[in-house]
């Protein structure tokens, strides 16, 4: 049976991730449904949304990196393809980049970098899913999201406040865990931890929300923090200004975008 | 020239802050040093070393809803020509005029077509000393002073650029880097032949500039391009021979491209038809058209390592006529050059350490130019990069010419 999860994506790591808390008078049991209404939170909710972000990388010897960028989104249509725009303001070398990805759902993403030095559009492939955002510990998976179909999910344990689901990927070869396990909380199913496991079965990686705040009256993460294990390392992400319902028309999604990126949209009111 | 080029540098760099502040006007750029020797004698040079320069960058951004204003200019104190230079690389007013329409008009970069350090359709200035001696790689494209016009649609988009006076590539002229003269047969550099190689260019009337466009929309996952130019060849490679000097002839370029994701990487082909001035091939004093054809491929081959490969072809036409014309045929282009590219680029250390290698490799003229490069982000502030470029071959071939200008760089940058 396919069964789907709820992912943290670019939504939930943007701060746009939403759930509308119907507080659940009695617990699911269906996995899938657990997994429908978490993913349907954390990617579709206001149909489209802003928030600045400033990502604060820190490695083993406490020397610290920022990034810091505006984020979009625009849904194509509910639990289907999605747009995401980002320009960024830090550092100096990153300054007035603009990413931006047509996400489909069935079949790869595409996307494309603005490089402002050289005038340069260059296409990103989309091979690399597991390789690092802008040098941070958040992978481009984390941002533009893990396939639901590319995990086997099971639900493992349910708490007084969360659901447990672990996932096992249909192909181990595609990437370097084992299995990650989600905590989704029951109020708001956001998904407030995630740990990640490596064959010999250690956790080497965390995701975890610090900081949930309710934003037109959606429930939001507003501060994440991933870190690796191994080396020490972390990055903390932190979301202000966050807007949904803006209306953020489809152009705003173009190759017109990567070029002239429209200020009005980029710019919090 | 100088002095007052310190002056502006100074004011500028006393006054802004204060005054970009009470302007809402965003301040930022660098300031770099970048050392460089060549590794192989050059008896036709007096120098050795091939890039010793300070250079500041002053960036400034002001931005309204609809429009924006952007300058950059690089002030540099060059350690081998004792000179200050001033370069503008942008004084821009970009406005988003309406809903299909975007003017860019002033000082610019500009960059279109697919390829990987390869250009067909790209037209625009390029600054080949910078690439080949070891500057950022931001310094391969030269400004243009130009009017763009992009009108949007949902048929299709379309790119104007005008550029009213015509501007040439900054080409290789002698100083720092040697080039092979065909006229006579050797290498020859500013000090041999007693001057910097200058070429006349056209003359400064309306119709002498130059007019470049582009047609392009996505189809599904792929871009689609189609490409226009009237102008005249970047590089002087005709010859006047009333000036007794080179120049830039008269050429119109033609060409398409499309690029897309092909199992899990990004594939690219991009054509051009360069339609030189020279019709029947037969003069000698004017280079010949010529097809230009690219295929590539780009995929990420395991996490933060990416492969890179490219297959490019020139093709002379008319290549018996412009034999037959020559006075030296032997050191005529060949009929047909191919080109191989790869590339490798590898970020480690959470993508603070950058290492990669760019190679050229012609197996018909046995040329090639190996460009590899380390970079190391110290800070977001302080990043330093190393590299060498290191070009083999024959005196006659394109990369092979500059076999002794082969040389090492190190840059230290600073940017707030």
């Amino acid at each position: 049976m396919r069964q789907t999860i709820a992912r943290i994506s670019l939504l939930l790591l943007l701060g746009l991730g939403v759930t509308v808390g119907h507080a659940a008078a009695q617990d699911l049991t269906d996995v899938a449904e657990i997994v429908r209404r978490a993913n349907n939170a954390s990617y579709y909710a206001g149909g489209d949304g802003r928030a600045q972000v400033r990502m604060t990388i820190t490695d083993a010897s406490d020397r610290s990196r920022v990034r810091q960028f505006t984020a979009l989104r625009r849904n194509i249509s509910e639990g289907g393809d999605q747009d995401y725009a980002v320009l960024f303001s830090r550092p100096a070398d990153l300054r007035n980049t603009v990413f931006l990805v047509n996400k489909h759902v069935d079949g790869d993403d595409d996307r494309w970098l603005y490089l402002p030095s050289l005038d340069l559009v260059r296409r990103v492939a989309a091979g690399d899913k597991r390789t690092s955002f802008v040098g941070s510990h958040f992978l481009y998976e984390d941002v533009s999201g893990r396939r639901i179909a590319d995990d086997r999910h099971e639900l493992v344990e349910t708490t007084d406040t969360h659901y447990v689901v672990k996932n096992t990927p249909f192909d181990p070869d595609g990437q370097e865990f084992e299995s990650w396990t989600v905590w989704i909380e029951k109020a708001t199913f956001l998904p407030t931890l995630m740990e990640y496991v490596d064959d010999a079965g250690e956790v080497y990686r965390r995701i975890e929300a610090l900081e949930v705040q309710e934003i037109d009256g959606i429930p939001t993460v507003t501060r994440l923090r991933a870190s690796d294990l191994r080396s020490g390392g972390n990055t903390l992400s932190e979301f202000t200004d966050i807007e949904y319902g803006l209306g953020i028309p489809a152009d705003v999604f173009t190759e017109r975008t990567l070029r002239s990126p429209p200020r009005r949209w980029f710019s919090s009111r | 020239m100088t002095r007052l080029a310190v002056w502006i540098a100074a004011v500028l760099f006393a006054a802004t802050p204060a005054v970009a502040q009470d302007l809402g006007v965003d301040l930022h750029g660098f300031a770099e040093f970048a050392t460089g020797a060549r590794v192989r004698d050059d008896p036709l040079q007096e120098d050795d070393i091939l890039l010793n320069e300070a250079r500041f960058r002053l960036e400034l951004e002001h931005f309204t809803d609809r429009a924006e204003f952007a300058f950059k200019s690089d002030f540099t104190a060059d350690g081998l020509t004792e000179e200050v230079d001033v370069d503008v690389r942008q004084a821009v007013i970009v406005v988003r005029a309406s809903d299909w329409l975007d003017v860019r008009a002033g000082r610019q970069v500009l960059t279109w077509g697919t390829g990987d350090l390869l250009f067909l359709n790209d037209l625009f200035p390029k600054d080949f000393v910078s690439f080949f001696i070891g500057r950022e790689d931001e310094y391969l494209k030269a400004p243009a002073n130009a009017l763009r016009l992009t009108f949007y649609s949902s048929l299709v988009n379309l790119d104007l650029v005008a550029t009213p006076v015509f501007e040439p590539d900054r080409s290789i002229t002698g100083e720092r880097l040697s080039f092979f003269d065909p006229g006579t047969g050797t290498l020859e550099s500013a000090t041999s032949s007693g001057g910097e190689l200058t070429a006349s260019r056209p003359a400064r009337e309306l119709g002498n500039g130059e007019l470049a466009a582009r047609l392009f929309r996505r189809v599904g996952g792929y871009e689609l391009a189609l490409y226009g130019y009237v102008g005249f060849t970047k590089q002087p490679s005709a010859f006047d021979p009333i000036a007794d000097m080179p120049t830039h002839s008269p050429l119109n370029a033609y060409g398409a491209s499309i690029r897309g994701a092909v199992a899990g990487g990004i594939a690219h082909v991009e054509t051009a038809l360069y339609d030189g001035d020279d019709d029947g091939g037969d003069d000698p004093n004017v280079a010949n058209s010529q097809f230009r054809g690219l295929i590539g491929y780009e995929r990420e081959l395991a996490p933060d390592l990416t492969g890179g490969v490219q297959y490019y072809v020139e093709r002379v036409l008319d290549h018996d006529q412009l034999l037959a014309a020559s006075p030296n045929p032997l050191f005529e282009p060949s009929e047909t050059r191919h080109l191989i590219t790869t590339r490798v680029t590898y970020r480690l250390l959470q993508q603070t350490l950058t290492a990669s290698l760019f190679a050229f490799a012609s197996p018909n003229d046995e040329d090639m130019y190996l460009r590899p490069s380390l970079s190391y982000a110290w800070s977001d502030a302080l990043t330093v990069a190393g590299g060498a470029n290191v070009m083999m071959g024959g005196d006659a071939t394109f990369f092979g010419q500059l076999e002794r200008g082969s040389n090492v760089y190190l840059r230290a940058r600073y940017s707030f």
